[in-house]
Formats: C-alpha cells, structure tokens, sequence
C-alpha cells in the first residue's frame, strides 16, 4: 500500500484545464482540442439538471454547441448499474469500477470527440461524485484517484452547496429519500431519515475537502433557480469569452 | 478504457464472491486466467502499463501462476481446427488492424505474447512449453503445483476412535 503523505499520482488538483490527470488515455492524444468541459457538481436534489437545462438553452442562443453528458447515463453500462443497485449483491468495490465503467465509456464515446468538435460539453455530475462516493465508503484513496487519471480536468467545476436542512427538505417535497441516496448499504441503521442524514452529512465533507484542491466554484444551491442561474451565466460567458469566441459567420467571411 | 474497466468490473465482482470466500475457507482456487490476462490485452489495446496494474491492485496475489506459452500460428492452427470464425476482439479486429480475421489476430496476438513475455518475468509466472503433449504438460504442472499442495494440513487421522 502506498504510505499516505506520497505524492497522489492521477487525479490531483494540480492538473491544467482539458489536460488528462494522469496517464489519460495514451491512444487519445487530447491536446489542443478547442472543446469546453464545464462540470456541475452538488449531491442529490441541488437542482443540477435543471441549471444545465437552463444553461443549455442560454449557450445555444448565444451560438455554443453544447453536449450534455450525465452520471451513470452510458448506454452500454445504465442498465447494469441499475440492475447491479436493485438486488443485494453489489460489493462497494464492484460500485466502484461500474461507474468508472460508465465514465470511461461517455470519455471515450461523448466527451472527448464533443472536444474534439469544438462543443462545450455540460457534465451533470463529474468524477468528484465517485471520489465522494467512494471515499466515504473507505474505498483507498491513492487507488481511487489512479484510477481516475484518465479522466480530463475541466475547465470550470461548479459546486452547488446546500446545508443538510435544505437538501432534506428538498429531497423529500420532491420524490422522497431512496436507499443508495440514504447510503443504507453502509448499514448505519434501519432508520432511512437517520441513515440519510448521516451518508449526506459525510458526502457533505468529502466534497468541502476537495473543493480548494480542484478549484470547485462554490455557489450557493439555497438561493431561488434563477439567481443561480444569473451567476453561472456570468462565470461561463466571462471564462468563454477570454477562450475562445464563437466565430461570427461575418468575421470567418473576413478571414478568408 | 471502457473495456479494461468492464473486465475489471467483473473481475472485481468474481474476486469477491468466487475466490476470496474459498481462499478464507483453505481451500484451492484455480483460476483459469488473472490479472496477467487484462495486462497483456489491455496493454495491446494501448492502455497504459502502469495504470492497469494499479487498478488490479485490489487483486490477491496468487500463490503460483502458470503461463502456458505457444507460438502464434501453434494457436491460429489450434483454434482454426476447432471452429469455422475466430471471435471478432480474439482477434483484435475492434483494433482495425487489419479487415483479414486471421491476420488481424496474427497482429493483435502476437503483441499480446509480447506483453505476457514482459510480465513472465515481471511477476515470476512459471512458463509451461505448452507446443507439447497434454501429458507431459500435465506432469509439469503436477511438479511445480506440489510444493505448494503439499503445505496443506493432513487429513485428520483417526485418533479418536
């Protein structure tokens, strides 16, 4: 085993903007690729989906071609996952290596040739969703992170924090608490409120521990849909802006 | 990528439930294929070396393996003689190295036995000539599995009666 103060090889911090982690995808050279990887992150019921949706539309408009790709949304792995979720048999470390299944499958089919193409590629949830998971489950965290070395770093990382308060109220007003979201495979009690609180309590952590370290822009999830929609806009056109600007089909007539 | 980790998934999935379980029991596991399998395709599918050994990380690393060695068109003659079609990834053709199924796994294999060279020595696998006799490599692997069969406890004798 790795001693704990070595250097984190693979996912880290330190790693540049639309540049691999760590060892990538060596048949996948994705350097120079003129592609936006823009990643909202929040645990469960932060309204995530319904921000992209928005920010969606608002890019479109604005002349962007815009990607979505969605945690566990892999064709080829959605239906094991939710088939491994509904019996009794899946092993935390089986968890794991599903979804980073999933991941690698929407990196190599969605991500990176959305990069490729010049798309800004909207990621409802990223890979912090699995290091939270996974390291609230004990899973090793320098194997975790390898592990992820082949995962892009994106150019922005929103983090959509709420307090435990808001998250319940808003989970059980909407579809009510389900069991992997109450963390009840970590069998801290029979009690679904209990157990929810106590699983979302430690994603809470996890996420605030890596927050400085990947450069999440924090914004605050209690406030109404739109304020933070105003702001995502605000962050995601001045980063766009100062990248790259859509070419206006009047300058590349220009140009030539 | 995405193929690495879905072996590893199952891999992951049949460790835990199929040989952990016995290994605690003291009884015998033979796998037929291990980790070294996902390193020699996975690395002549072009992943990288050093990653996919630390994603098998998890593994338990076996008291002895054996690594049954033939030259490529030993294989090819092998494999043709019992079926019509080589299978489409036996043969690397997601690869697209060449539209010829027996070429292709020409290709792709004989890579595939280049990285399994790598990792003989790597990991001390023990390299059983398998061009010859299906007896004489029985015998051979009879002699080198019995020092670790012979470790085991002895059956109880019947002191009690």
């Amino acid at each position: 085993m790795t001693p704990p103060d070595a250097p984190i090889e693979g996912a880290n911090g330190d790693m540049q903007p639309g540049r691999y982690y760590g060892r990538g995808v060596p048949y996948l050279p994705i350097n120079g690729y003129p592609g936006k990887l823009i990643a909202i992150e929040g645990t469960d019921g932060v309204g995530r989906t319904t921000q992209i949706q928005l920010l969606r539309e608002w890019l479109e408009v604005k002349g962007y071609g815009v990607v979505e790709t969605g945690w566990t949304r892999s064709p080829l792995m959605q239906p094991t996952i939710e088939l491994a979720k509904s019996s009794n048999t899946l092993n935390k470390l089986t968890f794991v290596l599903l979804y980073a299944t999933d991941f690698a499958d929407r990196l190599e089919k969605e991500i990176i040739p959305a990069l490729k193409a010049g798309f800004v590629v909207l990621s409802d949830r990223y890979i912090f969703t699995a290091l939270a998971r996974a390291g609230v489950r004990g899973i090793d965290r320098h194997w975790l992170r390898n592990l992820y070395g082949f995962a892009i770093a994106p150019h922005m990382v929103f983090y959509l924090k709420v307090d435990m308060d808001t998250l319940i109220g808003r989970v059980l007003e909407s579809r009510g608490m389900d069991f992997w979201e109450s963390g009840m495979d970590l069998k801290h009690g029979d009690d679904i409120y209990d157990s929810f609180r106590t699983y979302q309590n430690k994603l809470l952590r996890e996420y605030a521990s890596m927050a400085d370290e990947f450069h999440f822009r924090t914004l605050d999830g209690r406030r109404s849909i739109d304020r933070i929609q105003e702001e995502l806009r605000r962050q995601v056109a001045a980063f766009l802006e100062s990248a790259d600007k859509p070419v206006e089909p009047a300058e590349a007539a220009l140009a030539r | 990528m995405t193929f690495s980790l879905l072996h590893a998934t199952d891999f992951a999935d049949r460790l835990l439930y199929k040989v952990i379980p016995p290994l605690k029991a003291g009884m015998i596991v033979l796998a037929d294929r291990y980790t070294y399998t996902a390193f020699a395709r996975d690395a002549t599918r072009g992943v990288d070396r050093h990653w996919v050994r630390e994603l098998y990380s998890f593994a338990v690393q076996p008291d002895l393996a054996l690594y049954f060695r033939v030259p490529i068109d030993v294989s090819l003659d092998r494999l043709m003689a019992r079926r019509v079609k080589l299978k489409f990834y036996e043969a690397g053709m997601d690869l697209g190295w060449s539209t010829n199924p027996v070429e292709s796994f020409r290709l792709f294999q004989g890579k595939v036995l280049e990285e399994y060279d790598r990792i003989v020595g790597e990991y001390g696998l023990e390299v059983v000539d398998a061009t010859g006799s299906i007896t004489e490599q029985q015998r051979l692997v009879r002699r080198l599995v019995s020092p670790y069969v012979s470790k085991l406890p002895e059956e109880p004798t019947n002191d009690a009666a």
